[in-house]
């Protein structure tokens, strides 16, 4: 099995407003996979369709070799999951909490649990009702990361923590996976976090999938590009251009996709000058994909 | 050492966690001998993938700069006096590339920047 996750052509529909279009999407094994997109992109959907909570209206979902949603309970039994929202008992305390998880999942691992327990401070007898947002989405994360699961799936799972809690949920994730060497599938809309741990990068916008490729691939194929002498209407570009905006009267900047130095050459070709290539970050090519993906679709339509 | 890495600079992550071993070994800082954490620790300490420091060691094995010996652990390897030198002057002059594309991106003259070097560099003789 090479992919943690496979899902081909998936289909959904919610009313007239929502829907997942034709989406593919594939987690390689061993990798640790962001999946992003903004608020309302169809994140939560796809993974439900993907555990198997929902039924497809179209498509495949595979995932650690088992067809989704028929063999849900063969995978649910290897996956670790944290979802968007807690799903906790408040009435219970901390340890009940525990062996409760404990029972459903035979490969939960106690002594890994109790180690976890007080790595992030919780104590054994506090009540789940009194515990902060904080100590909650560490609680959550210790469940999952007990079960010993070969795929994490998580969403959002550092949405609304402060940032210290936020460093001690993400180290004991990137120390898991290389002990388990366990696939990671992490969702979020928050891009930056995502730069340092992801090495894949799917993004997710109005329910369907705009992009997915290795992280470096992802960092060092978009770029900003100030051209002069632009053609109005360029044509035969190796790379694809995002966005285009006339920043002064004497430029241009174009934000292109699938650049490589050798395309440099194409400006001469086309009677324009190229002043500058500038790297963007995640999150900007993250804002630049998104635009790109959108004003398709708005000529599409 | 490793206090200053950036997510969100264009040099990918394996390359600055790379590049501040060179700037350790060129400076003395690292000695031959001295063990680089753990793979493991190194991810866990940054949040950065495993596979991305993993990644830098196997480039610093490359250029020979540290060794990896199975259950051991990773080492910097005994080097050169010229070596040492070499990597000094190579870490010099990546800070300057560096300061050279900032400074075209802020429309700085060459000449703006030697004024400033010759103001903040202590006196020489």
């Amino acid at each position: 099995m090479t992919d943690a996750i496979r899902i081909r052509n998936l289909a959904w529909r919610a009313g007239k407003e929502f829907a997942l279009r034709d989406l593919s999407m594939t987690v390689p094994a061993g990798s640790i996979y962001g999946f992003l997109g903004p608020n309302g992109s169809g994140k939560t959907t796809t993974i439900r369709l993907m555990l198997g909570m929902m039924e497809p209206e179209h498509g495949t979902i595979d995932v650690l070799g088992h067809a989704m949603p028929k063999f849900a309970h063969r995978a649910l039994a290897k996956i670790g999951y944290v979802p968007e929202r807690l799903h906790l008992y408040a009435r219970l305390t901390v340890d009940e909490q525990i062996r409760f998880h404990q029972a459903f999942f035979p490969t939960f691992d106690a002594a890994e649990s109790e180690r976890l327990r007080r790595r992030f401070g919780l104590r054994e007898d506090q009540k789940i009702g009194a515990l902060s947002k904080g100590e909650s989405g560490k609680l959550m994360m210790l469940l999952a990361l007990s079960q010993q699961a070969e795929l994490l799936v998580l969403d959002e799972p550092t949405d609304g923590l402060d940032p210290v809690i936020r460093r001690e949920v993400l180290s004991a994730l990137v120390e898991y996976v290389d002990v388990r060497k366990a696939t990671v599938c992490i969702s979020s809309h928050l891009v930056h976090e995502q730069e340092r741990i992801c090495d894949w990068v799917g993004v997710l916008d109005g329910g369907r999938m705009v992009a997915e490729l290795p992280m470096q691939e992802f960092r060092s194929g978009i770029k900003r590009l100030r051209v002069t002498n632009a053609p109005p209407t360029p044509d035969a570009m190796p790379f694809s251009v995002l966005s285009r905006d006339e920043t002064s009267l004497h430029h241009e900047d174009w934000v292109v996709r699938g650049w490589q130095p050798e395309m440099r050459e194409w400006f001469q070709r086309s009677g324009a000058e190229l002043r500058d290539v500038q790297d963007l970050d995640l999150e900007d090519s993250f804002v630049e994909l998104l635009r790109g993906a959108r004003s398709v679709t708005l000529e599409e339509r | 050492m490793f206090s200053r890495i950036d997510p969100r600079s264009p040099t990918p992550i394996y390359a600055q966690i790379a590049d501040r071993i060179r700037v350790a070994v060129a400076s003395g800082e690292m000695r031959a001998g001295d063990d680089l954490p753990s793979v493991r620790a190194l991810a866990t300490r940054l949040r950065v993938n495993p596979a991305t420091v993993a990644q830098a060691y196997r480039e610093l094995e490359r250029e020979k700069l540290v060794e990896m010996r199975q259950g051991a652990g990773t080492f910097i390897a005994e080097l050169g006096a010229d070596t040492r030198k070499r990597e000094r002057e190579a870490a010099a002059r990546r800070l300057v590339r560096e300061m050279l594309t900032e400074a075209a991106r802020l429309g700085l003259a060459p000449a703006d920047l030697r004024n400033a070097l010759t103001h903040e560099l202590p006196e020489t003789k």
